[in-house]
């Protein structure tokens, strides 16, 4: 038996539909489900059609996941429109409003015919019980509680918090309404009980929130005083967070002219002393490259967060895709290298957004996170997390001793120089996006420029040590092996698991470091492997090409790369786990030399 | 509103700005002067060099943080202004200098500088206006006269120069004025003033490029064309003459404050510092941040 739910609700945009999805996730949070919740809209400003998609379940949710278990359609229209993202399947219960006009046998649906359908007086439900059309939401909400188990007594206290200001009338009308919605469901019962497992006792309270708030949250958390930068979709909300809390911390937001100077600002307050942050997407990094060299030779610390989007240019600026590593990796002209991190959940997000500090405060760097629109802008159930185990690391400041005859760029051992800031009495140097030597100042010395050359590179060296960053599951010894990062990871965890359980012998490799690349890591895993695949939403499959560059791949391991809005589902990795199993086992002949991908 | 009061503490002289390194200008520069003049209205300020920051972008004039010994940045082409904005808001106790060239602060920073107007972040912003890109050696600069020959004109400019006065104008600054090495000690006073400003203050400074200058823009031409705003009776206050004098960019060459607001706006360091005061009694500890993320029913 399924073990989880996944429910989409379309609609048009007054329909309520996302604020319907919203109060359930909440509720099943509220009785200690997981769940995430993914939201789509069209790209009118205001208004047009909108949908939703949560998937529940008593155990850990990893993505959304592929064709709908339950489809809520409150005009056909709408819902068709949102096409891929809300696959329905002959087994998906259908439940779409009466006053459609459909039959139920003659729904507007492509070679499918669902075999459930209910056709639901949801307008008339929500008029009569709550006396507005507005409640419609609501008694879509107590539909899902009553078939399906999730939310009920959550869903009541919450109906009543909600509507508490508007006065006893609306939130009766409203009780009414949900009400209606399980009387509905009660008396239609499926012939198949749906009813999501109940989760195991003990459960603690989650979090509930998506990754752009939650890593606004982690950079207050890791000490960030200072934010800068320029709305971009869809990494907005985190300036918006940034917006809400920062001067609560004694910080300073300032909203720039353009994305060079967001980053500007923000390697201005680094070299005052501050942790500083900005976020944005493909096309604002872009033009922030010019900023990340100026951070790197003049060795300041920062965080730039990068929500990928599908591009190149405007590209999809509301879809997700993992096409912006190499720019992560290589953007900004000269020899220079500065660490990416991806978190592959929002949960991942906050130590992803802790570690981006701390790797940014001890090696005197930009740091560069890169996340994705689908883990920015999804909802997800997050279990606690106890912030008490996270350090907090500052940067290095230059001693006593060592103020006397500073020297800002000292040559060390580790290549880390202590870092003074204005206000320092004896600190004084001269930061330059120009060569300088030890002191700060200027030179066109050859020997001097490649002597600091190899300070900056050689200083990340610990780095490479650093296998805490990178996630491996499975069968340790297994001949197919599957890399995969940031939101997809959660797709090829799901794989990997199904594969596990039909006894395949598999394991998968999830680095959250990911550059420098740190091939040991890679060679370990691959040691093992005959087959694999790189499992990333990109055209290239960049991550694939960047680990090439440094490690040499067994060559039966390619990429399965799409670009971005084309979902990869874990049925499909599973599918191809089952492929690589047979066509090691079959006969030798089967496995012709290949070409890598190119 | 930072008050910048000089200290009692200690009595600087302007030698205790300069630093040991060699300037990479040509001989007769005018930044050589400029250099002079900020080092002397720092002594005047009084507050000891590593309160201060000073901010440049690419070009000749960017160059002369390092010849102070304040905490200087030689940053990148254009974006002095952005950087400059960060470290001020970040430490408003700092002194922050801004220096930049007709090139580096008109053309390819040009769009920065409406809003750090706008703002009223207290920066004072040295423009040395040579109207000529002389690091790279000679090409035509935003503020190069129309019809001028250079190595990129090479059949005379096609264009008309950006007029720097007037543009801050445009944008509401409250303080501007302009000076040249020819004066120094009106030169170091208007700097000293800019700094005294509560606000961002913009010096545009007449600064001949000895190499590829024409020679009506030498130091020595200045001395005879320069007329002095407060001699010819301006009242600084008046914004409407202000802009009309303004005008004379290129054509007359007035030194001293063209412009300061009476009533300037308030800055947005006032804002933050205000903001915090009353915001931070509202925040939760950064441990226990996550808590808001708790679902409530």
């Amino acid at each position: 038996m399924r073990q989880d739910l996944i429910i989409g609700i379309a609609g048009a945009g007054g329909d309520g539909v996302v604020s319907a999805g919203e109060s359930l996730i909440t509720a099943a949070a509220l009785e200690g489900f997981h769940g995430l919740m993914t939201k789509s809209f069209g790209s009118q400003i205001r208004g047009g059609e909108a949908s939703c998609r949560l998937r529940l379940a008593p155990q850990e949710v990893l993505n959304p996941n592929g064709p709908l278990d339950v489809a809520v359609v409150l005009n056909w229209e709408d819902f068709k429109r949102f096409g891929g993202e809300l696959p329905v399947e002959a087994s998906t219960i259908v439940i779409y409003e009466s006053n459609t006009g459909v039959a139920p046998d003659k729904l507007p649906l492509v070679g499918v015919r669902p075999a459930i359908v209910f056709s639901v007086p949801i307008t008339e439900l929500a008029q009569q019980h709550a006396g507005t059309e507005k409640a419609k939401n609501i008694v879509v909400a107590g539909l899902l509680a009553g078939w399906f188990g999730i939310g009920r007594a959550s869903m009541l206290a919450g109906i009543r918090k909600k509507f508490s200001k508007k006065g006893a009338t609306v939130v009766e009308g409203n009780v009414r309404a949900f009400q209606a919605g399980l009387d509905f469901a009660e008396a239609h019962p499926l012939k198949e009980d749906r009813k999501l497992p109940t989760p195991p006792a003990g459960r603690h309270v989650k979090l509930l929130t998506d990754g752009n708030d939650m890593c606004a949250a982690a950079a207050l958390f890791a000490g960030c005083t200072f934010f800068a930068g320029y709305p971009i979709t869809p990494s907005t909300e985190i300036m918006q967070f940034m917006d809400r809390e920062i001067w609560k911390y004694g910080g300073t937001l300032l909203q720039a002219e353009d994305e060079i100077a967001g980053l500007g600002a923000v390697v201005g307050a680094s070299f005052a002393g501050k942790k500083a942050m900005t976020a944005t997407s493909g096309p604002g990094m872009s033009l922030k490259t010019e900023m990340l060299g100026l951070a790197s030779i003049a060795e300041l610390p920062l965080v730039c967060v990068n929500v990928q989007r599908g591009g190149p240019s405007t590209g999809m600026p509301t879809k997700a895709e993992q096409s912006d590593l190499f720019q992560a990796c290589f953007s900004a002209h000269g020899d220079c290298l500065r660490p990416v991190l991806a978190p592959t959940s929002v949960g991942d997000m906050f130590g992803t957004t802790v570690e981006a500090f701390n790797l940014a405060e001890y090696y005197q760097t930009p740091v560069i996170v890169l996340s994705d629109q689908e883990i920015a802008q999804r909802k997800e159930t997050v279990d606690p997390i106890d912030t008490a185990k996270f350090q907090i690391i500052e940067r290095r400041r230059p001693t006593e001793t060592e103020l006397t005859n500073y020297a800002r760029f000292k040559l060390t051992e580790s290549g880390i120089s202590p870092i003074s800031h204005p206000g320092l009495p004896g600190g004084n140097y001269l930061a330059a996006g120009i060569e300088h030597n030890e002191l700060g100042r200027p030179t066109a010395s050859g020997e001097m420029h490649a002597r600091m050359n190899e300070k900056r590179f050689h200083k990340f060296n610990p780095l490479k040590s650093r296998r805490d960053l990178f996630l491996v599951e499975g069968d340790p010894d297994a001949p197919i092996g599957l890399v995969s990062w940031g939101s997809v990871a959660g797709v090829a965890r799901e794989a990997l698991r199904l594969a596990l359980r039909e006894g395949l012998h598999a394991k998968l490799l999830v680095p959250r470091l990911m550059y420098p690349v740190v091939e040991q890591v890679y060679q370990d895993f691959f040691a093992s492997v005959k087959r694999g695949l790189f499992i990333e939403q990109s055209f290239q499959g960049q991550l694939y090409r960047l680990v090439r560059m440094y490690v040499d791949l067994p060559p039966l391991v390619k990429p399965l790369a799409k670009s971005g809005s084309n979902p990869i589902q874990p049925s499909e990795v599973l599918e191809r786990i089952r492929d690589m199993v047979a066509a090691l086992q079959g006969n030798n002949n089967h496995c012709h030399l290949e070409p890598n991908g190119d | 509103m930072t008050v910048l009061e000089p200290k009692p503490i200690a009595k600087f002289q302007a030698g205790n700005f300069k630093s040991d390194l060699k300037p990479i200008w040509c001989p007769g520069c005018g930044d050589f002067g400029v250099v002079t003049a900020v080092t002397r209205a720092l002594a005047a300020i009084g507050r000891p060099p590593h309160e201060i920051a000073f901010i440049s972008g690419i070009g000749c004039s960017s160059r002369i943080p390092g010849y102070t010994t304040a905490y200087g940045f030689n940053t990148v082409h254009g974006r002095s202004l952005p950087i400059a904005q960060g470290i001020k808001l970040a430490n408003p106790d700092l002194l922050v200098l801004v220096a930049s060239g007709d090139g580096d602060g008109f053309s390819i920073g040009g769009g920065h500088v409406a809003h750090v107007i706008r703002r009223n972040i207290e920066l004072t912003y040295i423009v040395m206006d040579n109207q000529i890109y002389g690091l790279t050696k000679g090409q035509l600069s935003p503020t190069s006269q129309r019809g001028r020959k250079t190595v990129t004109s090479s059949f005379g400019s096609l264009e008309e120069p950006v007029n720097p006065l007037l543009y801050v104008m445009g944008y509401g600054a409250s303080f501007v004025a302009q000076g040249s090495p020819a004066d120094m000690t009106g030169l170091a006073r208007i700097i000293e003033e800019g700094i005294r400003f509560p606000g961002f203050a913009f010096i545009n400074v007449q600064s001949p490029c000895v190499t590829y200058g024409n020679e009506e823009q030498q130091l020595k031409a200045h001395k005879g064309k320069m007329q002095n705003l407060e001699t010819i009776g301006h009242d600084p206050t008046d914004r409407a003459k202000a802009t009309e004098l303004a005008r004379a960019y290129g054509t007359q060459l007035y030194t001293g404050v063209l412009y300061r607001n009476p009533n300037p706006p308030p800055t947005y360091g006032e804002g933050v510092t205000e903001r915090q005061q009353v915001l931070g009694q509202q925040a939760i500890p950064r441990q226990e941040i996550l808590n808001r993320f708790i679902p409530q029913a």
